[in-house]
């Protein structure tokens, strides 16, 4: 399974990170998004007209949308990430997952223009995505009145992958986290996860590494 | 976590053996926002370079000199802290007396407006009682609210009768959300005007 990749895409993260919490191996190309903007290329244009990336190639499969490889993944390794089935959760994980797109639009085109420059109207990208922000708080709050700490279960799915990344990273793009503590909560449950791997700007969690213990004089 | 008190940005963090701390949000080493770092064991670290400090807020560790016993003199100013009931309250200076106790409330949700507290009030239809409590007079026997106001913004608490069914507590959230709406419209009126 080949992903067409890029370090500092959180697209591309969710499907790298997928693939690490659930044990599946990538053969990782990686692509010069910026500053070769190598996926409006003939080659990358090739498998995926849209010009965007990630891409998921296996066998004569192309997956263009990281919410689509997030469910293949699962479906092909553990479908638990998939939900349970019970018709609540299946409709909470659709919503999620549909809301991700309002994430990236907001947060990732913030983010995009404070750091690659790209043209947008900021003041309007960033109102945005602190107004998904406050939705995404107001889920996890009633999910956890509910007594769960994921976006449609008590335990993660594909939705909470394919919403963490974007959020996480809103900072990036001049947007503070700080007035959402059920986010900080869920973040830290997903930044805990067993196999969690990072990417540039989202850390695991220090305190679950020992403690380094440097012998005096040994440096 | 970050939280925000009168004298400043505070982390807010609570040690292994449960212990709520309030330290001034700046390691003191390179100014990075202890917020940003991580709690093990009774002590705070900074992400950057790893000093941690302790609940009174001296200096315990600073890695990069494991044999050194950090001075007296590095410290990170904290302020006195006393729990009740769900509710963390921060002293500012020497407490004068002990905070109210809100008999059959639980704390539900903390929200950030974009409003002053006149206009969290207005939306609300009440004002605040001697205690600091806002009952909405829509919703009187829904919520109760708990104003800090927070430089041009106000952050709410959100209290509950502590028997509310988990149905009434999400409809509680809903109910302040819809608060909030109304509060940043009123002020956004008001700054047009």
């Amino acid at each position: 399974m080949k992903l067409y990749d890029y370090v500092l895409s959180p697209s591309c993260y969710k499907v790298r990170l997928m693939a690490a919490l659930i044990g599946v191996k990538l053969e990782i190309r990686p692509v010069d998004f910026h500053p070769g903007a190598e996926h409006l290329g003939p080659e990358l244009m090739a498998l995926n007209p849209a010009g965007s990336i990630p891409i998921l190639e296996d066998g004569d499969l192309i997956l263009t949308e990281s919410t689509a490889m997030l469910a293949y993944l699962a479906a092909k390794a553990a479908p638990e990430w998939l939900g349970s089935g019970a018709p609540e959760e299946t409709a909470r994980i659709q919503q999620w997952l549909s809301f991700s797109h309002r994430l990236t639009a907001s947060l990732g085109g913030a983010r995009l223009h404070e750091m690659l420059l790209r043209p947008g109207d900021i003041a309007a990208l960033q109102a945005q995505g602190i107004a998904a922000l406050r939705e995404l708080e107001a889920g996890l709050v009633e999910q956890g009145l509910r007594g769960m700490r994921f976006l449609a279960s008590d335990r993660p799915t594909i939705a909470d992958i394919a919403c963490f990344p974007y959020v996480a990273l809103a900072p990036d793009g001049g947007i503070l986290l700080d007035p959402y503590p059920a986010i900080r909560l869920w973040s830290r449950a997903i930044r805990g996860l067993d196999d969690f791997i990072e990417m540039p700007g989202i850390h695991r969690l220090h305190e679950l590494n020992p403690e380094p213990q440097i012998e005096p004089g040994a440096a | 976590m970050p939280a925000r008190i009168p004298a400043g940005p505070i982390a807010l963090w609570r040690s292994q053996a449960g212990h709520a701390v309030a330290s001034a949000d700046r390691c003191p080493h390179r100014g990075m926002r202890l917020s940003h770092g991580f709690v093990r064991g009774e002590a705070l670290s900074c992400i950057y370079h790893g000093w941690s400090y302790g609940k009174t807020g001296n200096c315990l560790r600073i890695p990069a000199h494991p044999s050194l016993t950090p001075p007296e003199t590095i410290r990170v100013a904290t302020h006195d802290v006393e729990e009740s009931d769900g509710i963390i309250w921060i002293a500012l200076g020497q407490p004068a007396a002990r905070p109210p106790r809100f008999e059959g409330l639980v704390p539900l949700r903390s929200l950030t407006v974009n409003a002053n507290v006149a206009a969290v009030e207005a939306a609300a239809g009440a004002k605040a009682d001697p205690e600091g409590l806002v009952s909405p007079s829509q919703h009187p026997q829904e919520i109760r609210l708990l104003l800090a106001p927070q430089d041009d913004q106000t952050l709410i608490h959100v209290l509950l009768d502590d028997k509310s069914s988990p149905s009434r507590r999400i409809a509680a959230s809903r109910t302040a959300e819809s608060l909030r709406r109304m509060a940043e419209d009123l002020q956004a009126k008001v700054q047009a005007s």
